[in-house]
């Protein structure tokens, strides 16, 4: 079953991780479900398949009041990613669902009419959240080519979708990154093949290195804390990417 | 890499009704396949009743009467696949409401009943699928009706086929081929009131 974790906490602003779940069938790729959380109002990033919705729906409630999801964050437009969005709908159907300009007529085969959908520019934009300011930061063919993270400079936290993302063995089910060596090693071969460019790979190893990061939460295997963040940017910035073999 | 758990499984209950209108299809596209051989049938019943001559001149005009069947048939079974294939529509929502019903069910079931928002999510959701059920009752009624005109236009054939059976005996020395031609008409007559019967009992919608 999963659960929610609350990682970070300032009055009304939270972020919530629903992540790692032990007990999902093994043939469906683990996922990460983020909630930011200020006031009345919630946003939740990448909300996962279908397949996960009541246990994810679940978690969410545990810790939050579902009725104050006010949108969807989707960083693209994966079935991982976005195929639950029928499901939140039908649960409350005004959400708005926050994605790529690219991807705003391809969504609507998992679900959700046209008002449902906020198109985000190649350039990125701003989210309010119960007054705070969302920032949906380029990371275009990394690996999706309309893709986005998203941060929240007041909490210091970028979601990083797919970026960071690490297929870790099922003894490895800590929240955060222990030991980024060895980590590592569960995200290398995952980048090589889903990341197609390496000019996009530069262009955001830079972007994001100008924002000020305290954790970078990606939608699969453990957070980066701290000055693993960095790490993984130099380390992301080395890689070679868009190779089918290692 | 983890550990399967079955109950994460909602099991949507829905698609049996897409299954039904495939069977109501299935065995509308049997009756119009077998109108067509009718009508084929009818057309060579007519030139053998020409060359038979004045033996079979009743052979002929009945023969004649069953091609007019033939097509009455084929068109009433093409009204009918409009009204099924209009509504894969509905079946398609109903089916898609009730999976997606059940998964939120099972989501508010994992989050206990008091989780703020599923009361009015659950009526909702009932609304809609009540409304998609509505809609597909509504056809049932027609196509029952259908139906049933339908098998009192077969009835009007089976009198046909028999009549040739009847006419075929004063055939003379082409008897034995009439004999034969109006036996078939009979047995895919008995074919087509068999589908009906099938037809007739299919429901898209439980009650
Ligand atoms: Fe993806
Ligand atoms: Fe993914």
């Amino acid at each position: 079953m999963k659960q929610a974790h609350c990682i970070f906490e300032e009055d009304d602003h939270r972020w919530l991780a629903i992540a790692r779940d032990p007990s999902k069938p093994g043939h469906i790729i683990d996922t990460n479900e983020y909630v930011v959380v200020k006031g009345k109002e919630a946003l939740l990033c990448d909300p996962g398949g279908i397949e996960i919705f009541p246990s994810v729906f679940s978690a969410l409630s545990a810790e939050c009041d579902p009725t104050r999801l006010a949108g969807i964050f989707s960083s693209h437009q994966d079935p991982d990613i976005i195929s639950s969005l029928a499901l939140w709908l039908e649960f409350k159907p005004e959400l708005k669902c926050y994605i790529s300009w690219l991807w705003q007529s391809f969504l609507p085969h998992f679900g959700g009419e046209e008002s449902t959908f906020v198109p985000i520019p190649d350039p990125g934009m701003t989210i309010s959240l119960g007054g705070l300011e969302l920032q949906a930061i380029p990371a275009h063919y990394l690996h999706s080519s309309g893709n986005f993270h998203l941060y929240d400079p007041k909490a210091k936290i970028l979601f990083s979708g797919d970026v960071g993302a690490a297929l870790l063995p099922a003894d490895h089910n800590g929240l955060y990154v222990e030991d980024f060596g060895r980590h590592i090693r569960h995200a290398e071969a995952f980048h090589k093949r889903w990341m197609g460019s390496d000019k996009a790979k530069r262009d955001w190893c830079e972007r994001v290195s100008r924002l000020e990061i305290d954790m970078m939460v990606p939608q699969h295997g453990a957070i980066y804390r701290g000055a693993d963040v960095q790490r993984f940017i130099n380390w992301f910035s080395a890689l070679e990417v868009g190779v089918l073999r290692s | 890499m983890n550990a399967p758990q079955p109950n994460l499984h909602v099991k949507a209950r829905g698609s049996s009704e897409l299954a039904r209108i495939v069977r109501v299809n299935e065995e509308i596209k049997a009756i119009v396949a077998t109108a067509f051989r009718i009508n084929l049938m009818a057309l060579n019943a007519i030139f053998l009743a020409k060359r038979a001559g004045n033996a079979a001149l009743g052979f002929g005009v009945l023969s004649n009467e069953l091609r007019r069947f033939a097509q009455d048939l084929t068109r009433n079974m093409s009204s009918l696949r409009d009204m099924t294939s209009g509504s894969v529509g509905s079946v398609t929502g109903v089916v898609q409401y009730q999976r997606n019903s059940a998964i939120l069910a099972e989501a508010i079931r994992l989050s206990g009943e008091g989780v703020p928002g599923a009361r009015e999510a659950r009526r909702r959701g009932a609304a809609r699928l009540s409304a998609q059920q509505g809609k597909l009752r509504a056809l049932d009624i027609r196509l029952r009706s259908a139906v049933e005109e339908t098998q009192q236009l077969v009835e009007l054939g089976g009198v046909l086929a028999r009549s040739a059976k009847i006419e075929a005996a004063y055939g003379g020395t082409f008897s034995p081929a009439l004999m034969q031609v109006s036996t078939d008409f009979a047995e895919v007559i008995a074919q087509i009131k068999r589908s009906l019967e099938i037809l007739g009992k299919e429901r898209l919608v439980k009650d």
